[in-house]
C-alpha cells in the first residue's frame, strides 16, 4: 500500500546546477516577436494574435496572445503551459477573466517543429545521455522566454505575471518561476510532470515516463548518465529558487505522475504554498472542479479587473 | 447522397483498396509478457495510416481490443496493462503524429476541415481509417473475441464492422454538436455560415449509427439525460455514471470492458 505524503523523493543537484542555467539563460538571443492578430479567431470580447518569437538556438516558438477588449490596461500576465502530447488552446476563456494571456506552444510542438520535432513518444529521452544537448533545454528555456514576451507588452503589468499548467505545465511552472524568480508574481501547477523523474520510472508504467524505461531496456549501460541529465531538469532541484506563491494540486491515483513525486517538490519549496490532494482521482488531479480553485487563486495573486 | 449511400462508398473504397499491411517489432516496447509493432496500413484515399500494435506472449487465443484515435495530434501508446491482456491495436489517422505525410493536420483546425460538404470532409477519411484498423485487428489469428473503446469513432467503428462484442464510449465528438458548438466548431460558423456544414455533420451523427452497434455498450456519461436519444438509440446500451474522479472511472470503465473480454481487470495506479 502506497503512502504517497510518507515517501523519500531524493534529486542530486549537480554542483553546477545554477551555471549551467544560467549560462544557458544567457545564451538565448534577443526575442524578436512579432504579433499577427487572428481575426477568425478573435471574438467581441477578446482579440487573438498569432505571436512568433525567438528562443534558444535561435528556433522560432509559437504561441497565442489573446487580450480582453473591454477593460483599462495594464491587465495582469498569464502565460498558460501545454502539457506533454497536448497542443496549446488558445486561451481566450482567461482574457474573459481579465488576462493577458499567452498559450506557448515551446519547440516540437505542431506549430513549433519545423526545425526540432522528436516527436511523442519521443521528446523526454531525446540526447538524455548529455544535460548540455538534452531536448528538454531549448523546450525549457521557450517557456522562460514566452514570459518575457509578455514583458515587453506595454498593456501587461510586469508585477503581476503568472503561470498556469498542468502536468508538463505544472512541471514547467515550477522550473520557470525558478529562472524568472523576481518576475513571477504566483504559480498553478497541477499533477506537476518532470519532478522526481527517475523514481518517477520506478513507480509506473504509464506515458510519458514509461518512455526511460524503454530507452534504458535498450541501453541499460546508459543508466548513470540518464540520471545525471535529468538531474539537471528536475523540478524538485529548482524549487528552491522559487520565489513566488504555487499551488499544487495532486491526484491521490495518479499513475502518470505519481503523487509522491507532487508532494517531494512541494516540500522543496521555501516557505509555505498551497496544496490540494483529490482521492480516487489520477492525473486530472481533481479537474474539472478544480479548475475553480485555481482561478480563485491566480484571481487573489494577479487581481485581473483591477487597475495597478 | 443518402446516408447509406455514403457510407456503403466508404466501405467499396476500402474494399478496393488492399491494406499491405508492413509490421515492424519494437525491441523496446517487448518485453517477455508481449511483442510489440509499429504498424502501417493502407487506408481510403488511398493514404498511409500508421497504428501500435501489441501481443501478448503465449499460445492464446486472446482478446483484442481497439483504440480508436483521440482528438488531438498525438496518440497514446497502448498501456502495459493492456498490452498484457489484450491483441491491442492503436490507430493513428491520417493527419496525427506518424500519419501524417502528406497531410498534417491542425489543432485548432482539423474539427472543421473540409466541413463545407460531406465528401471532402476529413472525418470521411478519418473513420475509414478506424474500419481498416478494424479490419486489421479482426484478421490476427490470435484473437478470439474483441472490444473497441473511444469516442463516437469507436461506436461508427462498431456499427459498420461486426466482429465487437463491446463497446465502450466515452465524450463523443459529434453527438448533439451544434447545441453545444464546440470552440473550433463556432469559430468556423461565425466565419462561414454555411447550410452545408449541418448536412456534412449529419453523416457523422452517432444516433444515427447507432442502430447499427451490435456490440453491449457501455457510455461513460455524467448526465445520463443529456445522453437519452442515443442511449435509447443503442440496441444494448447501458451508462457508467461518471464521478470525475477519474482513478476510480478509469478502474470502473476498465472493470466492465475486462468483464466482457473475459480478463482479468487492472488498475494503473500501481499499488
Amino acid at each position: 500500500m502506497r503512502v504517497p505524503e510518507a515517501a523519500t523523493i531524493e534529486v542530486p543537484r549537480p554542483a553546477d546546477f545554477d551555471e549551467f542555467w544560467a549560462e544557458s539563460l544567457a545564451a538565448c538571443p534577443e526575442l524578436e516577436p512579432s504579433f499577427e492578430y487572428a481575426p477568425g479567431l478573435s471574438t467581441d470580447t477578446v482579440a487573438v494574435y498569432d505571436v512568433r518569437y525567438t528562443s534558444y538556438q535561435g528556433v522560432r516558438v509559437a504561441a497565442w496572445y489573446t487580450t480582453p477588449r473591454d477593460g483599462a490596461a495594464p491587465f495582469p500576465g498569464l502565460v498558460t503551459i501545454p502539457g506533454y502530447i497536448s497542443e496549446p488552446d488558445v486561451p481566450r476563456h482567461w482574457s474573459e477573466l481579465g488576462y493577458a494571456a499567452l498559450a506557448v506552444a515551446p519547440r516540437g510542438k505542431l506549430r513549433s517543429n519545423a526545425v526540432f520535432n522528436p516527436g511523442y513518444p519521443g521528446l523526454l529521452t531525446h540526447n538524455i545521455v548529455d544535460h548540455h544537448t538534452y531536448g528538454y533545454r531549448g523546450f525549457y528555456l521557450d517557456v522562460v522566454r514566452a514570459v518575457d514576451v509578455l514583458l515587453d507588452r506595454s498593456e501587461v503589468d510586469a508585477t503581476r505575471i503568472g503561470l498556469q499548467g498542468s502536468s508538463q505545465g505544472g512541471g514547467l511552472g515550477i522550473t520557470t518561476a525558478a529562472l524568472r524568480p523576481e518576475t513571477i508574481a504566483c504559480v498553478s501547477a497541477g499533477a506537476p510532470y518532470l519532478c522526481g523523474i527517475m523514481a518517477a520510472t520506478r513507480l509506473t508504467h504509464s506515458y510519458p515516463y514509461e518512455e526511460i524505461t524503454e530507452y534504458l531496456r535498450m541501453h541499460p549501460d546508459h543508466a548513470p548518465l540518464v540520471a545525471e541529465t535529468v538531474s539537471y531538469y528536475d523540478g524538485i532541484n529548482f524549487a528552491p529558487k522559487v520565489r513566488a506563491p504555487v499551488m499544487i494540486y495532486l491526484g491521490m491515483e495518479d499513475d502518470v505522475c505519481p503523487p509522491e513525486t507532487g508532494f517531494a517538490v512541494h516540500r522543496a519549496l521555501p516557505g509555505e504554498h498551497p496544496l490540494h490532494t483529490y482521492p480516487r482521482c489520477g492525473h486530472h488531479a481533481g479537474l474539472p472542479r478544480v479548475m475553480t480553485v485555481v482561478e480563485e487563486f491566480l484571481a487573489e495573486h494577479l487581481k485581473p479587473g483591477v487597475k495597478a | 447522397m443518402s446516408f447509406d449511400s455514403y457510407w456503403d462508398a466508404v466501405d467499396d473504397e476500402l474494399g478496393r483498396l488492399p491494406a499491405r499491411p508492413v509490421l515492424e517489432p519494437v525491441p523496446s516496447r517487448t518485453t517477455e509478457d508481449y511483442t510489440f509493432y509499429d504498424v502501417w496500413l493502407t487506408s481510403a484515399g488511398p493514404y498511409r495510416i500508421f497504428g501500435y500494435l501489441s501481443v501478448p506472449s503465449g499460445p492464446g487465443p486472446f482478446p483484442a481490443l481497439l483504440e480508436t484515435p483521440r482528438y488531438g495530434s498525438v496518440n497514446q501508446v497502448p498501456h502495459h496493462n493492456e498490452r498484457l491482456r489484450y491483441v491491442v491495436f492503436a490507430v493513428t489517422h491520417r493527419g496525427q503524429r506518424r500519419a501524417d505525410t502528406p497531410f498534417a493536420a491542425a489543432y485548432p483546425g482539423l474539427y472543421t476541415h473540409g466541413i463545407e460538404s460531406p465528401e471532402s470532409y476529413v472525418y470521411r477519411g478519418i473513420v475509414a481509417d478506424c474500419l481498416r484498423g478494424a479490419e486489421f485487428l479482426l484478421s490476427q489469428s490470435e484473437i478470439d473475441r474483441a472490444g473497441v473503446i473511444g469516442d463516437d469513432l469507436a461506436l461508427i467503428t462498431a456499427a459498420r464492422r461486426p466482429g465487437f462484442t463491446a463497446l465502450r464510449v466515452a465524450d463523443p465528438l459529434f453527438y448533439r454538436v451544434l447545441d453545444r458548438r464546440p470552440e473550433e466548431l463556432a469559430d468556423h460558423l461565425g466565419a462561414h455560415p454555411s447550410a452545408g456544414v449541418q448536412e456534412t455533420l449529419s453523416y457523422f451523427d452517432p444516433v444515427r449509427h447507432a442502430p447499427k452497434v451490435g456490440a453491449t455498450t457501455l457510455l461513460a456519461a455524467d448526465d445520463e439525460s443529456w445522453y437519452e436519444p442515443l442511449t435509447s438509440a443503442l440496441p444494448d446500451a447501458v451508462v457508467y455514471p461518471l464521478t470525475h474522479e477519474d482513478a476510480a472511472d478509469n478502474n470502473g470503465l476498465d472493470a466492465w470492458l475486462a468483464g466482457r473480454l473475459g480478463v482479468e481487470p487492472m488498475t494503473r495506479f500501481v499499488p
